[in-house]
């Protein structure tokens, strides 16, 4: 691996092929690794078999957990907007409770005004997860699954091809502060897609850097804005959904990562998702993936590279973060090498991370192909630029 | 104002302050001890008042809404509850507990009320930060548990501190360098709590106070027992453009999710600042009134000083007039003079009551604590408006008493200073009108008469009384000078043999108004020390006899925690069992007292086994109950006996139905009787011990009484007692009674002080007008130097004039005091905190006061006559 360092360096693209090799590898000789990591926190197993809705829910027996809503609004007058509204739940070292952090975010294209806040709670009466469904709330915030609880689980046949999951509508309530509140309806119009080997993400060298990794690709949302003092907006949009599960993000190396998702505008509809876990001399680690998500909602890696043109440096952390990124892949259907350049709607995406201790840049972003078009729209995000990440 | 008035202020009154400093400088002080004294008052009373709210404040800034039950705890079950109805809306929840705690009581030392007592808030600290008011992370991260290198992640350091126990945030103002651990009586508990640190504050937030410590919510209610209870819920908003509409939303929600008050109360901002302003309005109007008293006082003395001026100045005013300045420029000039000397002096009192205040602020702290609540107030703040009425005060009481001085000093004839003898006997001719005295005397009778001004909450404030006493202060003292030409043809005997003796008579035998005023000003001021006394006396009488009827057991145990009125330390019921069922006791009882929302105010439901009550320690009644029932535990549920305060305060009499707030829904109870209780001006409702029980689901006492066996000796059980329960206060009945009269004694501290202060400036007030009547008299008293008169025998002349004035000012202030003392118990009190006193009056006290004063005047005008008898005829003073 040490070999392929300098040459990951030189030319990210031939490099990159390998290293979603080196990752698919790693992670079938990985089984079967233990169960549980050494302060009894569990550790993500390959071949796991998921079940829906309780799968949605909380898993207080790993150490981490987030539901990750990224996604662009557009008002019936044309105004543009970008949001995030992020769950995390972490369990004490003594596993005795939970604590629930969540992010709000949103950007006013039209003004470049970025609003976000911090909520953090410990879990009780203001703050929850459920174990059987996708139900959670962190003060008045809340993401709920529309079906009802109690609905019996269904298990996958490890050995059947995945079954399609119920398209059942979500309902996220949220804000900032008393500044923005919106209340949107998000339904999946494309399957559940489990990254990785069949859900099991590998993040690093270690086996314990792992998690499990579920999204929806693509949600429609169908909601209302509320800005400031001004009446409700209605809004449409659409939205991607992480839900990933571990006890250990990073290998011993890593600071951070850099994350993007990509909506494509073509038809049928096609997505794109890559991590980069970025390693302490500021070079890819292996583990780094880029996957497509074809029309039907199956995940296929292709190597990748990632070029940064520009910088932003933030005034509030001080952290210098990438701008203007290019990612270079190969066509999923062609097999053609293609690349798309990512441009923020805005510089200012930055959350300081007060309450959590970690300040990190998630932002909106538009996607251009070599030949300049517009080809979608896309979130960044980009961590431990501030400082060095540790979980 | 015009030039000529400036000219005439530089050349002809800054000259004579230049000349006479040592005058100039007496009447800016008496000016400013007046201020003093009512400013010192009023800061000491905010004070008192500010301290109760800072507590939640410190941490979280001011709360849009607050919910509390009407009686107990509010359910933590309501917490999830309200989150869901308020859905979206962006408002922080913060659930509050409170308990009190005190230190715990030095081995060895005597056992005494007062030991410091702290508030401890429980709050969840890390939903805290949220706020986003203190700064980051501040409690997530404890000094005591710092991040370290091995940590996993950022919140680490969080859960070590937290999983390690009940730990203490406390003040920077509690000690320079927090302790490592903090001992505190909880209950009936000594507890060694770990100090994480100091607690965060940001400069924009109040200061936090020496006795609030934090503590993580659950810790606390672990500690003190309320598990799935909290004692309020704070709602902060958060900001945006739309938090004044998100509030008036969620105060509708909170209404009607609170069932009209019947699960909570809802409380707009500040409103437990009234409550608390509501509860000690009374207490803080009295004392308000008293040291307006004593700068009535003051007035007639600024009257005394300036119409003393006037006299110097008469020869330079006749000349000026004579020179063709008008009337109206002089009294305009003299008015602009008292306006400079009114600011100044006001000024200077903003200082002295400053100052005042920080000695106040303690014993008025001490009186709230023990009567109303905790607080802990070390000092006091001078705020702009206080400054204002400051200023203001000194400037109204100059220019009204300057405003007579300054008519006569326009109206001097230019003719006067050629014939000084005939210089008109100066001094308000009010002060000489027999008819407006005995008016004053008649419209006070009637004024006692009205009932008290009613307040919200049931406070009282009994504005006629007090306005009975001004007048009766006043017209006592126009009618008292009318004594005077008695008492000197009572003393022609005595004249007859010393010439000094007859001139001083002679002088009195027709009073001039200033003799008027003198005696005025002192009758006020022994009158008003006087009726003090006897007020304080009949307390003391009443309570004395209060005590020894209803203190009939022999030890006395309460929580060690519970040194203030609204301390909640309790006794478990398994010690209260083990405490009366103990072998050497032969009986004992339970008392519990619960605070409860009731008409608009608080006040206290309290239980005791009331067949024990009434058969072996039965209170002072003030209406017998007649109900056998009562005796009948089985049989009186919807009977209940009330405090004379409460019947006072809330207008209830026996028969009235009440209907209770209690956690398991409203009661209704019948009055059945009505008795005296003078440790509790908020007044209570009793029940059975064992209806209230199952009303509030809790089975802790507030305190136990024990009768012990024939042979037992109540001393060696205490020591016994205490050795078995550190965390409890014994008393025995001896060092109870103690106890209860040094409270009382401590609660009239300051009323003692600000009375001394009157009867000083009275004393100095008959020095000044003694030295204006020398100036008058300065041809007089060439004249009896010439016929021999020694420099002795002037000031002895001088000192038995004073001798005369003080001794008819003392027998009528002291029967004024009598009729001023019948007045505040009969009436302010009764009408103020609803207790019945009996009458008593303190012979030794009234007597030393009245020879005090009679000497003190005696001595002061004798100096005063030595140095009149150096007056040169001419001289201009």
């Amino acid at each position: 691996m040490n070999a392929l360092n300098p040459q990951l360096r030189a030319a990210g693209g031939r490099c990159g092929r390998w290293l979603s090799l080196v990752n698919l590898l790693a992670a079938l000789w990985a089984q079967p690794g233990p169960a549980t990591m050494s302060d009894g926190f569990a550790l993500p197993q390959l071949g796991h078999v998921f079940t829906f809705p309780r799968d949605h829910g909380a898993h207080p027996e790993f150490r981490l957990e987030w539901w990750y809503l990224t996604g662009h609004l557009f008002a019936d007058g044309g105004s543009r907007y970008g949001f995030q509204a992020t769950f995390f739940r972490q369990t004490a070292p003594d596993k005795s409770t939970q604590l629930h952090l969540a992010h709000m975010a949103l950007l006013d294209v039209q003004t470049g005004r970025f609003l976000h806040q911090e909520r953090l709670n410990r879990d009780g009466w203001d703050a929850s997860a459920s174990n059987v469904t996708l139900a959670l709330r962190n003060g008045p915030w809340s993401l709920r699954s529309a079906a009802r609880e109690g609905a019996p689980p269904r298990a996958e046949d490890r050995s059947a091809a995945p079954a399609a999951d119920p398209m059942e509508p979500m309902t996220l309530l949220g804000g900032i502060r008393s500044e923005v509140s919106f209340a949107l309806a998000l339904t999946p119009t494309k399957p559940l897609v489990r990254f990785g080997v069949n859900g099991y993400s590998r993040k690093g060298a270690e086996l314990s850097a792992a998690s499990y990794y579920l999204t929806f690709p693509r949600l429609a949302i169908d909601g209302q804005l509320t800005l400031g003092a001004a009446a409700p907006i209605h809004v449409r949009g659409e939205a991607w959904m992480d839900h990933e599960i571990s006890s250990s993000q990073l290998g011993r190396d890593q600071v951070g990562w850099d994350w993007v998702s990509i909506q494509f505008n073509d038809t049928p509809s096609r997505e794109l998702m890559l991590y980069r876990m970025r390693l302490r001399d500021g070079t890819t680690d292996p583990a780094s993936v880029l996957q497509w998500v074809s029309g039907e909602g199956q995940p296929t890696a292709r190597p990748f590279s990632w070029e940064v043109l520009s910088e932003w440096k933030s005034a509030t952390t001080g952290a210098t973060y990438p701008a203007r990124v290019r990612i270079a892949t190969t066509d999923l259907a062609t097999g053609a090498p293609v690349s798309f350049t990512l441009v923020p709607l805005a510089a200012e995406q930055e959350l300081s991370g007060r309450l959590g201790g970690i300040a990190y840049w998630e932002g909106a972003c538009r996607v251009f192909d070599a030949a300049g078009r517009e080809v979608g729209s896309a979130y960044m995000e980009l961590t431990g630029y501030a400082r060095p990440l540790k979980f | 104002m015009g030039a000529v008035e400036l000219l005439l202020l530089r050349r002809f009154a800054w000259r004579h302050w230049r000349l006479t400093p040592g005058q100039s400088a007496l009447l800016v002080l008496i000016l400013a001890l007046g201020v003093g004294v009512f400013i010192s008052i009023r800061l000491a009373n905010q004070a008192a008042v500010a301290s109760f709210t800072h507590f939640t404040e410190t941490l979280t800034g001011q709360s849009d809404w607050i919910i509390q039950a009407p009686a107990g705890t509010l359910p933590a079950t309501i917490l999830p509850e309200l989150r869901r109805e308020l859905g979206a809306l962006p408002v922080h929840l913060i659930p509050v507990v409170e308990a009190t705690a005190s230190a715990p009581p030095t081995p060895g030392a005597d056992d005494r009320f007062g030991r410091p007592t702290y508030t401890l808030l429980g709050v969840d600290l890390l939903a805290l930060a949220n706020l986003a008011r203190t700064p980051d992370q501040s409690f997530m991260v404890p000094p005591a548990s710092p991040p370290s290198a091995a940590d996993a992640d950022v919140n680490e350091a969080f859960w070590r501190a937290y999983a390690a126990g009940p730990q203490l945030w406390i003040s920077a103002a509690f000690a320079p360098s927090p302790p490592r651990a903090i001992s505190l009586v909880l209950d009936e508990r000594i507890l060694t709590l770990t100090v994480a640190g100091v607690i965060p504050t940001t400069p924009a937030a109040p200061r936090v106070p020496a006795n609030l410590f934090v503590i993580d919510l659950g810790q606390l209610q672990a500690l003190v027992g309320k598990n799935d209870r909290v004692d309020r819920v704070e709602f902060i908003v958060e900001p945006g453009p739309r938090a004044d509409a998100v509030r008036t939303e969620l105060g509708a929600l909170l209404n009607r999710l609170g069932d009209a008050g019947g699960r909570w109360a809802v409380t707009a901002p500040g409103a437990r600042r009234e409550t608390a302003a509501t509860m000690t309005r009374a207490f803080r109007l009295n004392l308000t009134v008293l040291s307006l008293l004593a700068l009535l006082v003051g007035l007639y003395l600024i009257f005394q000083a300036l119409d003393g001026a006037v006299v110097r100045r008469r020869p330079e005013m006749a000349i000026l007039r004579s020179l063709g300045v008008e009337e109206i420029t002089l009294r305009r000039v003299w008015l602009a003079e008292s306006a400079v000397l009114g600011l100044v002096g006001g000024a200077l009192g903003l200082l002295l009551g400053w100052a005042g205040a920080q000695i106040c602020v303690r014993a008025v702290g001490q009186t709230v604590n023990a009567l109303y609540y905790s607080t802990s107030v070390a000092s006091a703040q001078l705020t702009l408006g206080e400054s204002a009425l400051g200023l203001g005060l000194g400037l109204g009481a100059a220019l009204l008493a300057g405003w007579w001085p300054a008519r006569e000093a326009a109206r001097t004839l230019p003719a006067q200073i050629l014939q000084r003898s005939r210089a008109p006997a100066s001094g308000n001719p009010w002060l000489g009108s027999a008819a407006l005295g005995s008016g004053c005397l008649g419209l006070a009778a009637v004024l006692v008469q009205l009932p008290p001004l009613r307040l919200a909450g049931g406070g009282r404030f009994p504005l006629a009384g007090y306005a009975a006493a001004f007048l009766g202060l006043f017209g006592g003292g126009i009618i008292c000078a009318f004594l005077l030409p008695l008492i000197t043809r009572a003393a022609k005997g005595l004249g007859r043999r010393q010439a000094a003796w007859r001139v001083a008579l002679g002088h009195l035998r027709a009073p001039s108004g200033r003799h008027r005023l003198a005696i005025a000003a002192l009758l006020c001021a022994i009158a008003m020390t006087g009726g003090m006394a006897i007020l304080v006396a009949s307390f003391e009488e009443t309570i004395q006899g209060w005590v020894e009827r209803t203190l009939q057991a022999d030890l006395y145990l309460a929580s060690a925690g519970a040194q203030s009125a609204s301390s909640q330390n309790r006794i478990t019921a398994t010690t209260a069992t083990a405490l009366t069922t103990h072998p050497a006791v032969a009986a004992g009882t339970t008392l519990v007292a619960h605070p409860i929302a009731f008409a608009g105010g608080s006040t206290l439901l309290a239980g005791t086994d009331l067949h024990f009550f009434l058969k072996k320690s039965p209170p002072s009644w003030v209406h017998a109950p007649r109900d056998l029932a009562l005796l009948d535990a089985s049989r009186n549920a919807a009977l209940a006996l009330i405090s004379e305060s409460f019947s006072e305060r809330f207008q209830i009499g026996v028969g009235a139905a009440l209907t209770l707030p209690t956690p398991s829904g409203p009661r209704a109870v019948n009055v059945v009787g009505i008795f005296a209780d003078y440790g509790n001006e908020r007044g209570s409702v009793l029940v059975d011990a064992r209806h209230l029980r199952a009303w509030f689901q809790d089975d802790a006492v507030t305190n136990v009484s024990l009768f012990v066996k024939p042979g037992i000796n109540p001393d060696s059980l205490r020591a016994e007692l205490m050795q078995a329960y550190p965390g409890l206060s014994i008393f025995t009945n001896t060092h109870l009674r103690g106890e209860i009269l040094r409270i009382f004694h401590q609660t009239f501290a300051i009323t003692y002080a600000l009375e001394i202060i009157g009867v000083f400036v009275a004393v100095i007030g008959l020095a000044l007008t003694l030295a204006s009547v020398l100036l008058d008299r300065r041809e007089e008293l060439t004249t009896l130097r010439a016929l021999g008169f020694s420099r002795h025998e002037l000031a002895l002349s001088a000192g038995a004039e004073g001798l005369t004035l003080a001794v008819v000012a003392t027998v009528g202030g002291l029967s004024v005091s009598l009729a001023l003392g019948w007045l505040l118990i009969a009436v302010i009190n009764k009408q103020s905190f609803g207790w019945t006193l009996s009458f008593a009056l303190p012979w030794a006290q009234l007597a030393a006061l009245a020879v005090a004063v009679s000497a003190t005047g005696a001595v002061v005008s004798y100096a005063v006559g030595r140095w009149g008898a150096e007056l040169p005829a001419d001289r201009e003073a």
